[in-house]
């Protein structure tokens, strides 16, 4: 499929989460939702079924087995709050208490990556590698504030336990057209064809990603761009095809590098022992990051717009 | 909603006594017939609890296990899983023999913590402390925006209650008014390495329940009447506080060798040990 992105709309990924689960509260009767205290996202639900809304304050962890609790007895839960929290306070009631049992809860939140300004205590940079490592569950990084519309509904047919990351969530860009494209939960998005290099992405980072793309084409470098927007279960077959069509990878991820995206695709290459002519993880070094602007952090770290033009050069430099 | 599918059964405190006796008779020959570790200490513990609950207190139908109406267990304290299963095969759900002889094989049901995976009988997956009494929570939110009239029971080791989850589900039961909960605690003053005052001082401890706005009972969690009386004074599930039974207990009742014993956290029987252990708990039961 050719490029049909724009960057000129701007909404917030809060917004569409609210929107949907009103409209899916309708649908299901059996949907809950709860927050330890970050409810904003929450307010359409909250005052269109109070008797399946819970704010449990500041308590990650009981927001995480109340889900359960509920899951139990034949709900569907969603869990919202801010991930750094519910995906490492919460780490082990999420997997005994959810992934464990096989329960269908979603956790879903804001502050993936260097995201908001708040310092490394409010940073969510391992989650994507703690959450993918425990059995059952599914994880998707939302790269287009109406897709958490998308995932979302198809998660009400999902038997087991799925965790769902945005950024920040106030002031996404809008890349896709949903009228146009249809996605799946586990399968990659091409977002953009290319013949000379696969830049693989998820989350915030598809923005640069496509504009890297674009001005590489004009050096004559083409570099295909896959939205990996479901870290797992990963989509081996789109990994296999663009190892063979491409030969070249470069990961690009708002996340420690270890343990991210370019984690579950080294996994892929060495399972299926493909062999790559160049292979670059672009993300967060094994540092706390600090405070900063976003985009002047990923600079700071090496995954900023020039440091991914760098790499693609590179690849397309490589032999 | 009037529950007419469910009963409790009709039995007297004496037939309790005797059924317990059955469940510790048992516990003691499992601890027996298997080589490996089984937490025999916490399981006396609180096997006249879990006789109060499923040979008289709770609403369940063993031949109809997902019945909605049911009355929910979750074990919080989950190391007493034995005590569980054993109790659950007195009541009908499981058989006794199979549980002896499969008990922590190879794709056995039944091990050291209970798996709702395996086990479909037992309403819940637990075992990391800290962590049954919330899931017991968010049933019992289940249960209360359903109108349901069944409860929610579950019980936690008063050295559990040092998890901060305890505490946060504590705070969620109240402030979502659910009557519906019962959390029995097995206040037996140990841990598995000390005596728990020893190392973290809980005292006072019935105050720190009602503090958090719950209701609250003391009882001897080994006597039987008292049992049987703190489940029949229990508020209707509708009421709006959730009730904790402190039931003062102790670590090994009725084994002279293992009360009070740090020794007997969690050990095997040898064939020894185990008559000497039967001999104790049948003298102890004539003292009483």
């Amino acid at each position: 499929m050719t490029e049909t992105m724009n960057f000129d709309e701007i909404i917030s990924s809060r917004s569409v989460t609210g929107q949907t689960l009103k409209e899916l509260g309708d649908q299901y009767p059996n949907l809950w939702a709860i927050t330890p205290d970050i409810g904003a996202t929450l307010v359409e639900f909250r005052e269109a079924f109070p008797d399946r809304f819970v704010d449990v304050g500041l308590s990650e962890q009981v927001s995480v087995s109340l889900a359960s609790g509920l899951a139990y007895e034949g709900n569907i839960v969603v869990v919202s709050g801010m991930l750094p929290f519910l995906s490492m306070r919460a780490l082990e009631q999420v997997r005994s208490d959810v992934c464990y049992p096989n329960l269908p809860v979603r956790i879903i939140g804001t502050h993936g990556g260097l995201q908001g300004n708040g310092g490394s205590t409010h940073y969510a940079v391992e989650d994507l590698g703690l959450m993918s490592s425990l059995v059952n569950m599914t994880v998707v990084s939302i790269s287009d504030p109406n897709m958490v519309n998308e995932v979302l509904k198809q998660s009400m047919s999902y038997p087991g336990p799925m965790y769902i990351r945005t950024g920040v969530g106030k002031k996404d860009t809008v890349v896709y057209d949903f009228e146009q494209r249809q996605i799946q939960i586990g399968k990659a998005i091409v977002a953009r064809e290319g013949e000379d290099i696969t830049l693989f992405t998820h989350g915030e980072m598809l923005v640069q990603s496509i504009q890297a793309a674009r001005q590489l084409e004009k050096e004559g470098i083409s570099v295909r761009v896959v939205d990996m927007f479901t870290i797992k279960p990963i989509d081996v077959e789109m990994i296999r095809r663009c190892a063979t069509e491409t030969g070249k990878f470069v990961v690009l991820e708002d996340h420690l590098k270890m343990s991210g995206l370019a984690q579950a695709i080294s996994n892929v290459l060495a399972d299926e022992g493909i062999h790559l002519n160049f292979f670059k993880r672009l993300g967060i070094p094994q540092v706390y990051a600090g405070f900063g602007e976003d985009e002047d952090l990923r600079n700071k770290h090496g995954y900023g717009m020039q440091d991914t033009l760098v790499a693609l050069r590179e690849a397309a430099a490589a032999h | 909603m009037t529950t007419t599918t469910i009963r409790r059964p009709d039995v007297s405190v004496e037939e309790l006594e005797d059924l317990s006796y059955e469940l510790k008779v048992k516990l003691l020959k499992l601890c027996g017939s298997y080589s490996g570790s089984v937490h025999i200490g916490g399981d006396l513990s609180v096997a006249d609890m879990f006789t109060a609950l499923f040979q008289y207190g709770m609403r369940v139908d063993p031949s109809d296990i997902a019945n909605p109406e049911r009355d929910r267990f979750v074990l919080s304290k989950g190391h007493a899983a034995v005590a569980m299963y054993i109790a659950m095969s007195i009541r009908g759900f499981f058989d006794y023999d199979e549980i002896v002889r499969t008990y922590g094989q190879l794709d056995s049901a039944y091990g050291m913590h209970p798996c709702k995976v395996q086990l479909p009988g037992v309403e819940a997956s637990t075992g990391s402390l800290g962590h049954g009494m919330p899931i017991a929570t968010g049933m019992a939110l289940h249960g209360k925006q359903a109108g349901a009239d069944h409860r929610v029971f579950t019980i936690v080791g008063d050295g559990e209650t040092g998890e901060g989850s305890i505490w946060e589900a504590a705070l969620a039961a109240r402030s979502n008014e659910l009557g519906n909960l019962v959390v029995l605690v097995d206040r037996n003053h140990q841990l598995m390495t000390s005596m728990s005052e020893d190392r973290v001082v809980l005292e006072p401890y019935v105050e720190k329940w009602a503090a958090f706005g719950w209701n609250v009972m003391e009882i001897d969690g080994h006597n039987m009447s008292e049992l049987v009386g703190a489940i029949d004074a229990l508020p209707p599930a509708d009421s709006n506080r959730p009730t904790a039974i402190i039931c003062h207990t102790v670590k090994g009742k009725g084994v002279d060798f293992m009360e009070k014993n740090i020794g007997w956290h969690a050990g095997s029987l040898s064939q020894a040990d185990l008559e000497r252990a039967l001999a104790s708990l049948a003298a102890s039961r004539k003292e009483s």
